[in-house]
């Protein structure tokens, strides 16, 4: 068994751009899910509206593809009415951080037994990129044509703070330590978060100087700092760059959970 | 084993390009049927993975096939009879 093995082969290949890093949180995605050694029968995934959510389409399981920012409530029914049922959600930026915000804080305070991927693009791709609550200071979108000038929301510090269990935050160029990161959290009882932030070259790049795919994904390479370093530099009074994006395993608890498997 | 690009599947992003250790892929030069400028290979045979999976029983980097948005990278069994190259570099 390989992550092939779960994907719709008469579907591929799939509605995403040329370079779209969806695809391969979706690959690290199944790759975790197919070491588990899960039974597809068993496994659900779960999505709400946007370009991430569209991938719970390309894959054999039962999936459900529900309305805008609802996907962790949908979860949530599912997870209750049978627990031994194993649940993923799919899910972006504008779906969870935006519509969906208060479902996923009350999904992290109950912490669930789910494990929750958020394909971050930084901005709303799929209605022709609009500015969404992570478009970092600065950045060019349609609706902020001279720079956005709101801070950026920080999901993972949102989901500590709401109590969610598993906590971890990657990109999509750390193929390796995103599948670790995902393998973790299914592992982990009670709610587990996975960031993705994944390069979106239609919506983001091509206003934002990252005219190629590559581009965006070596700003990723070059800006990414792992947790334990920057934990150093603070500790040691240094300055960490403002554009820095933190990665790495940011919470590891053992709150009660609901839904776990008996 | 020998490297495939699936040329219905990929679209030519070129992130495999990045990603290669050994440098085997280079960018496409010429479009196929769709348009597509899908990435050309570059002595393929260097490949750790298509020497050594068989030996090891498990995907050795697969650093491509995991970042290729398109799901359009895998590594098949050559075909009975078929003729294989091999590449030893110091």
């Amino acid at each position: 068994m390989t992550f092939s093995d779960w994907l719709r082969v008469d579907r591929l290949p799939h509605i995403y751009c040329a370079g779209c890093g969806n695809g391969t949180v979706i690959n690290c995605t199944l790759s975790a899910v197919d070491q588990m050694g899960w039974k597809k029968e068993e496994t659900v995934f779960v999505s709400g509206i946007g370009c991430s959510s569209r991938a719970p389409g390309y894959i054999v399981t039962d999936s459900l593809h529900t309305t805008h920012g609802r996907a962790l409530a949908f979860a949530t029914g599912i997870k209750l009415a049978n627990p031994s049922l194993n649940v993923v959600v799919f899910t972006g930026d504008g779906d969870l951080a935006a519509i969906g915000g208060n479902h996923f804080i009350h999904a992290c305070r109950r912490n669930i037994d789910i494990t929750v991927v958020c394909m971050n693009n930084m901005i709303y791709g799929m209605t022709g990129g609009q500015g969404s609550p992570t478009t970092p200071r600065m950045a060019l979108s349609t609706t902020t044509p001279y720079g956005s000038v709101e801070p950026a929301f920080d999901l993972c510090e949102l989901a500590i703070a709401a109590g969610a269990n598993y906590v971890s935050r990657w990109t999509s160029y750390h193929v390796k330590e995103l599948t670790r990161a995902i393998l973790a959290g299914l592992r982990t009882p009670g709610l587990s978060f996975i960031e993705a932030l994944v390069q979106c070259p239609t919506n983001y790049g091509r206003r934002n100087r990252y005219r190629q795919a590559i581009d965006q994904i070596e700003y990723f390479k070059e800006h990414g700092m792992l947790v334990e370093k920057a934990r150093r530099l603070r500790e040691e009074g240094k300055e960490i760059p403002p554009d820095t994006i933190i990665l790495g395993e940011l919470a590891r608890r053992n709150r009660p959970a609901m839904g776990v498997k008996a | 084993m020998k490297l495939h690009v699936d040329e219905k599947r990929c679209k030519g992003c070129n992130l495999c390009t990045l990603v290669c250790p050994y440098r085997i892929f280079r960018p496409g030069k010429r479009p196929n049927q769709k348009g597509v400028f899908v990435p050309e290979l570059d002595r393929p045979e260097r490949c750790p993975n298509t020497r050594l999976q068989a030996l090891y029983g498990r995907t050795l980097c697969g650093m491509c096939q995991m970042i290729c948005p398109d799901q359009a990278i895998s590594w098949e069994e050559e075909k009975k009879g078929e003729k294989r190259k091999v590449a030893i570099e110091f």
